[in-house]
């Protein structure tokens, strides 16, 4: 099965490798204030529906759910702005910085979908992208994207709680109501938090697996911005454009 | 309009009370509603000139603890309101007179009335086969609600039961019972949420509606904003402890002993809205939370299906089918997608060891850029 994106014709050097800056310096931010937040939010997030720790003497002298609960907001706020600077770069990037987009109106999208997935399943290299291949895009879309803005909504909602008739109660207070009140939404809060668990591990998975088997440099792409490729790997001008 | 009724001064003057404990009266009055001292001369107006609400209160599927509660109104007490500041005209259960009279008195202010009077509803209706499961004088309540309905000025829906539903329509919600709300449409509704509601609410909103001679000001589910704008959670006097991190562990423990947070034993003050931490019960003595209880929500949407009282978050997750709490799906799901990775990594050590052995290279060359 074929799909119609342009191999590299750059002419990788002696070593049979060439090298080329995918990731721009806001991508790669967006991305490190992503995991940390995430992080962050889903451990204070544990201790808030569980707090284990219960310290004695007078309430006075503690703070330790106010505690988790300010770190659980101040990442909550990195979480939303690190999105606002990830569109921003969607925008405003280079083509690899849309290369994740879950393009299902072509007929391509779907054919690389099917193709990564079944190089996954076979075990085979396939084709190596410069930017992210559909399957990756279409993880990135469903479990950060689509449920990061969940997480971002019923959170700012039950954030909202404390300020009846403020910012965050104009513009995100709709949802309680809309999900059958605020219990349902930390219940939905609460599930979706899993979610986050589940994704970390196929990504750090699937990163670590591709890194070693493509020896792309994919791990370092993120932190330095490049990435090596081989003669035959996939570029993404043509998929986008 | 038929007949003009008094007004409340006038049926007080009547009953022999003098002007200074009107005063008092109005004074507490606005005090409940939340109003400024300035306003308290616009609620003496209203007593004054306004004529009495005619009221008909209707009784559904309930447990009439909305009409206990409302007779223990302590600020004004509950005889000055049910008999001089609303007119009472028709209560199932508190009115003296019975059988046909009573509903020829129904059917008489909503004619003389018409489009005046207030239809204050405690319960609900049962929708399910016509709405046989509640019926008052061979009428299903379904029925009487949308007749006495058409012509009411406004509706006041008492209690969980008429806002929401509680345990009537809780799942798997047998006689199809529904709320006001869901089932007249056209007509203004205020819902006064609680199992029951606080009595100085009750009163609080009725006199709200004489006073301003309009609905208070409601909330995305139509609560007066003065009584239900803000959490217990936020009100709570053991805020404190919550915020430190100190809670009950079990009924009988230290931090019980010590009245810390009950967080961790239910509490759903974190997601009620309501007056009991400032408004309190029974004239002002205690609240639940108050006496060592965690708050069960009673004033929320649906309460009932929230989960066992006494555990914060024990539901199950809010997808069909699945009846397993967010924590074990959660779990489950972490753990089935580690073995799902750890399965792909060992095929993958497997499959190269095999190919070592065959002496071919792990990556095959890949030249002709396409995708196999
Ligand atoms: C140490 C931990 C992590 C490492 C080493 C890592 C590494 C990477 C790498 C190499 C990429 C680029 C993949 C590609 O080229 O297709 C990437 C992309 C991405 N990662 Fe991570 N990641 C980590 C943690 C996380 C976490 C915790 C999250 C969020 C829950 C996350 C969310 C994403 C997203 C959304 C992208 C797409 C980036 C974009 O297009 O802006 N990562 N990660
Ligand atoms: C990946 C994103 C997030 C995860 C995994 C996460 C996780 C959690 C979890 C597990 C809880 C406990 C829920 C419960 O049992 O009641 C919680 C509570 C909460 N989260 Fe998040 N959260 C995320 C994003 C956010 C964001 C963006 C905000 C916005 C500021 C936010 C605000 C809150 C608030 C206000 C609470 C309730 C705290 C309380 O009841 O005292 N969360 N979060
Ligand atoms: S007892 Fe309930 S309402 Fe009071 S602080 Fe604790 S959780 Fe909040």
């Amino acid at each position: 099965m074929a799909t119609t994106y342009r191999s590299l014709e750059i002419v990788p050097g002696e070593t049979g490798y060439g090298r080329k800056y995918v990731w721009q310096a806001p991508v790669r931010l967006a991305h490190w204030i992503n995991a940390l937040a995430v992080t962050a939010l889903f451990l204070t997030g544990l201790y808030i529906a569980n707090p284990a720790l219960a310290p004695n003497g007078e309430a006075a002298n503690h703070f330790v759910m106010g505690t988790v609960r300010e770190i659980h907001f101040v990442a909550g706020y990195a979480l939303l702005f690190g999105f606002l600077l990830r569109i921003y770069c969607f925008y405003f990037g280079n083509n690899y910085s849309r290369s994740g987009f879950p393009f299902v109106w072509r007929k391509e999208w779907w054919a690389d979908l099917r193709a990564q997935a079944m190089q996954y399943l076979r075990l085979e290299r396939g084709h190596v992208h410069l930017g992210h291949n559909a399957l990756a895009g279409l993880s990135y879309t469903f479990f950060v994207i689509f449920l990061g803005w969940c997480q971002i909504l019923t959170g700012m909602a039950l954030y909202s709680e404390t300020n009846p008739g403020g910012f965050w109660d104009r513009l995100t207070g709709w949802v309680i109501p809309l999900l059958g009140g605020s219990y349902m939404v930390h219940l939905w809060h609460h599930t979706i938090a899993w979610s986050f668990v589940v994704f970390t591990i196929i990504h750090l998975y699937i990163v670590f697996f591709d890194s070693h088997q493509f020896r792309n440099g994919l791990i370092t792409s993120i932190i330095s911005g490049y990435k090596f490729y081989q003669k035959g790997d996939l570029d993404h001008d043509r998929w986008l454009s | 309009m038929s007949e003009r009724l008094p007004s409340t001064y006038a049926v007080l003057e009547q009953h022999g009370v003098d002007r200074r404990t009107f005063f008092k009266y109005c004074t507490s009055l606005a005090a409940i509603m939340g109003l400024e001292a300035s306003m308290v001369p616009k609620v003496m107006a209203a007593m004054e000139t306004k004529p009495r609400i005619p009221v008909i209160w209707l009784h559904g599927l309930e447990c009439t603890c909305c009409s206990e509660s409302f007779i223990r109104s302590s600020h004004p007490i509950a005889q000055d309101i049910v008999l001089n500041m609303i007119s009472l005209d028709y209560d199932d259960t508190l009115q003296a007179a019975a059988g046909e009279q009573v509903e020829e008195i129904r059917k008489k202010i909503m004619k003389d009335y018409k489009g005046q009077y207030l239809l204050a509803v405690e319960g609900n209706a049962p929708t399910r086969d016509g709405g046989v499961y509640c019926m008052v004088a061979g009428q299903s309540f379904l029925d009487i609600l949308k007749e006495t309905a058409a012509d009411a000025k406004a509706i006041v829906a008492w209690g969980a039961c008429a806002s929401y539903g509680c345990v009537q329509n809780a799942r798997p919600n047998p006689t199809g019972a529904e709320p006001v709300h869901k089932i007249i449409t056209n007509k203004p509704i205020i819902n006064v949420p609680g199992c029951p509601p606080i009595s100085e609410v009750m009163t609080g909103v009725l006199a709200y509606i004489l006073t301003f001679d309009q609905l208070p000001e409601l909330d995305r589910t139509g609560r007066p904003k003065m009584f239900y704008g803000q959490r217990i959670h936020d009100k709570c006097y053991r805020r404190a402890f919550f915020d430190a991190g100190q809670f009950v562990e079990t009924w009988d423990d230290e931090g019980a002993r010590k009245g810390w947070c009950l967080y961790k034993m239910g509490c759903r003050g974190p997601m009620t809205y309501n007056s009991c931490p400032t408004v309190k019960w029974n004239a002002g003595t205690s609240f639940p939370i108050g006496s060592g209880h965690p708050c069960i929500g009673c004033s929320e949407p649906n309460f009932w299906d929230h989960g066992p009282f006494y555990e914060r978050m024990a539901d199950s997750v809010p997808l069909p089918g699945i009846e397993a709490t967010p924590d074990q799906v959660g779990k489950t799901l972490a753990v089935l997608t580690g073995a799902g990775v750890t399965a792909h990594l060992a095929s993958y050590w497997a499959r190269r060891a095999g190919k070592r052995v065959a002496g071919k290279p792990v990556d095959p060359e890949n030249t002709t850029g396409e995708v196999k």
